[in-house]
């Protein structure tokens, strides 16, 4: 995808309990977004949130709760609901049909109004066989965890270490919910939830606005700053029931295909410069490696241990602490493109990766064991 | 009712296939939507569905705007395709309504510490937009009461003669009017039923429908406006968003006179009353106006803009899937398929939902010719 929709503004807010509600935690973001880019409401030519009614506490239809805090009031504007990165594929395809020159793309969660995630999670379930066993996204997950250990052989120490690595970078992240220096003893040591799945393996519940500004070519020349452009997008949806599924070997590897197609991007490894990947689960993030093809299948126990996605690493995977620092559930997507521009840009502060960064991962999941992925890939 | 959700969905899926020869090979893309997940009972049916939507391995959208969501899983596809990223898109509405309790969810998108004590399900809300209406442009009750039902009788005929309809019955105006009240004007024939079903539409880009060598029905206009969440926030009746949707998508399809210029329109239309003022709002006629153009039958089949041939949304209300059902009902009017309520040499069609708290207007135009 050639230099045809831009980011040109993004803005996002921390995931500790706030005090503010939910309208003035969204009209924050928005118009902090809308003053970064120069622009007024009046300016934007459509809107695209992404919200989930079951994460929305207690209120039906999300989109009609915030529709004017959020700048949409009489524009052309629709809602994607369960995954952020949706808003975004949706806000750049209406600048590139020519309709629409800019397009404010905003994901909604205030996590503290919210069910716990798993309350919410069971409501995947289908209510006649899997809902009553109270299947929830930990549940599937542990299930992936414990195949995962036991086909590649990858240990519970390795998977520990993303929770030690990503909560460690956390500390570095004013956005960041949840952080802390830990020690992989104190990782295995803590509550154990499902086995094999203990406390600091699973994201927090957290808030969650985030809003960005794309642009198309013409009109992002216009607006100053650094533009940061969208060179591919893909997802991919699995099979509903878990068994009809090999949770090793799931749709991310198609979506991030896609993604990378339309980037011109044939090696990963060595193309892209940094990652801000969605790991609600600690061993997701080693699993995704391998489905982004940042190494081969079964070693993403390995990479970790090389150091290779560490800070300083090769590619550095979730500088910003990932979604187990900061899990605003629907929100976390587009959280990961804000933090993939921000450094893209050298704007990540003291989470900024030592090295230079052309190309840019966001990856994002929802569903059990990962039932779909969406992949964008932004450069400069 | 004699099949399950899943079922529902894999049943408008395959009929779509089979009708087009197109399998799911083919497609490029998925667009799903439903009504809030408290009407489901599920949340994010996406999941739950993607082996019905044959969507396993496919890119995914989930387009979701309320009562407007079909429309807008119809605009989605339309998007998708227009910006060059697919060639075949499929778009698929669905909503399973007896097994839910649709007032009880409606309920819930009202705002929960000052308005959802009053504005309890759907009725109420159009209920005091119909009051406002009358009031505004002085329109005699009785003028009023017997266009809704004159409404209500002609639609229930149409449903007859569509096999997808769900409530048919023969209903005279004085069985509508004195039907038992809903919410003061709004009587039980007055009104939409909760139904089951489900609707799969393809979209295609250019070169897609060259090489599939199938008469299409052409996108022309696509709009979209919403308002404020409180109710009292906005005027009903010279109602913005209805009208700036419909303004958008005329635009764009170079539509002047609308009344003139559509041969058929599926207005969305839960309640008699309101489908008269979208008749004001989308340029039918002028405001204040529209019951004296019903009576004289202005609207009905043989008229000079035939509205919900199908027998529209209030024989028929699943409601994610019928923004999208509106669509597929204008595109098989512009395609000549509609069967025995086809508009004869249909050519411009609209299509509309409505959606939130009387907050969301999507309008998409179909025609014969690109």
């Amino acid at each position: 995808m050639a230099k045809q929709v831009a980011i040109v503004a993004v803005a996002q807010n921390a995931g500790a309990e706030s005090k503010d509600n939910f309208y003035d935690q969204a009209y924050a973001v928005t118009k902090e977004v809308l003053d970064k880019a120069g622009m007024t409401r009046d300016e934007i030519g459509t809107v695209v949130s992404a919200s989930s009614d079951v994460f929305h506490g207690g209120i039906s239809c999300a989109n009609s709760y915030y529709w004017e805090t959020t700048g949409a009031f009489l524009k052309n504007a629709s809602r994607q609901d369960g995954e952020s990165l949706f808003a975004l594929f949706y806000g750049a395809m209406r600048i590139m049909t020519g309709h629409y020159d800019t397009a404010l793309v905003i994901g909604l969660c205030k996590g503290s109004e919210n069910p716990p995630n798993d309350t919410c999670t069971l409501m995947y379930a289908d209510p006649f066989y899997q809902r009553g066993v109270g299947l929830t996204e930990t549940m599937a997950a542990a299930f992936q965890m414990r195949l995962y250990m036991e086909r590649y052989g990858i240990t519970a120490e390795q998977c520990a270490k993303v929770a030690v690595k990503n909560l460690g970078n956390g500390l570095r992240n004013p956005y960041a919910h949840k952080k802390g220096r830990y020690t992989v003893d104190d990782i295995l040591g803590s509550e154990r939830l499902i086995d094999p799945l203990t406390a600091l393996q699973v994201a927090p519940k957290s808030e969650g606005m985030v809003a960005l500004i794309l642009a198309s070519a013409k009109k992002a020349k216009e607006i100053a700053g650094k533009p940061v452009w969208i060179k591919g997008f893909g997802s991919s949806l699995d099979n509903y029931y878990l068994g009809d599924r090999d949770l090793l070997n799931g749709q991310l590897k198609n979506a991030a295909d896609r993604a990378y197609k339309m980037a011109g991007i044939t090696d990963p490894q060595k193309k892209i410069d940094v990652a801000e990947i969605t790991e609600p689960y600690a061993f997701q993030e080693l699993l995704w490696y391998e489905g982004l093809g940042f190494c081969g299948k079964g070693e993403g126990g390995r990479l970790i241990d090389s150091g290779f996605t560490g800070m300083n690493g090769q590619i550095p995977v979730n500088p910003s602490g990932g979604v187990l620092a900061n899990n605003p559930y629907v929100s976390r997507g587009l959280q990961r493109v804000v933090e993939a521009v921000l450094q893209i840009r050298g704007e990540a502060g003291e989470r900024q990766v030592p090295k230079t960064v052309k190309t840019a991962l966001a990856h994002g999941t929802h569903g059990y064991a990962g039932q779909c992925h969406a992949v964008a890939i932004l450069g400069r | 009712m004699d099949v399950s959700y899943p079922e529902l969905v894999r049943e408008a899926v395959m009929a779509v296939f089979n009708e087009t020869g197109l399998t799911p090979n083919d497609i490029d893309g998925v667009v799903s939507g439903t009504m809030p997940s408290m009407m489901e009972g599920i949340a994010l049916t996406h999941f739950y569905f993607a082996d019905a939507m044959q969507a396993a391995g496919k890119p995914i959208m989930k387009t979701e705007t309320c009562g407007s969501t079909g429309v807008s899983i119809a605009h989605t596809a339309y998007y998708w395709v227009a910006s060059g990223m697919a060639d075949l898109v499929l778009a698929v509405g669905h909503e399973k309504m007896n097994e839910g309790n649709s007032q009880a969810t409606m309920t819930t998108v009202a705002e929960p510490f000052y308005q959802r004590y009053f504005i309890s399900g759907a009725p109420g809300v159009f209920s005091m937009q119909s009051q406002m209406w009358m009031d505004r442009y002085n329109i005699p009750e009785e003028k009023i009461r017997d266009a809704a039902a004159f409404i209500s009788v002609t639609h229930h005929d149409s449903a007859f003669d569509n096999p997808y309809a769900h409530i048919k019955m023969r209903v005279t105006m004085d069985e509508v009017k004195n039907a038992r009240i809903i919410t003061y004007p709004v009587r039980l024939l007055d009104v939409c039923p909760n139904s089951d079903g489900a609707c799969a539409v393809i979209f295609a880009s250019r070169d897609m429908v060259k090489k599939l060598g199938r008469k299409p029905a052409w996108v022309k206009g696509v709009g979209y406006r919403g308002e404020e969440y409180f109710f009292g926030d906005s005027d009903k009746v010279v109602w913005e968003s209805a009208i700036q949707a419909a303004k958008q998508a005329y635009d764009q399809a170079g539509i002047k006179n609308p009344r003139k210029e559509l041969d058929v329109a599926e207005v969305y239309n839960p309640f008699t009353f309101q489908e008269m003022l979208f008749y004001e709002c989308f340029g039918f006629c002028e405001p204040g106006e529209s019951p004296d153009l019903v009576l004289k039958g202005t609207f009905s089949r043989k008229g000079e803009l035939p509205c919900d041939p199908s027998g529209g949304t209030l024989c028929t209300n699943p409601i994610g899937a019928t923004g999208l059902i509106r669509v597929a009902e204008a595109a098989l009017q512009v395609t000549g398929k509609a069967g025995d309520h086809q508009i004869p040499k249909a050519k411009l069609a609209l299509s509309h939902a409505m959606g939130g708290v009387d907050q969301f207007n999507g309008i998409m135009i179909l025609g014969s010719k690109l």
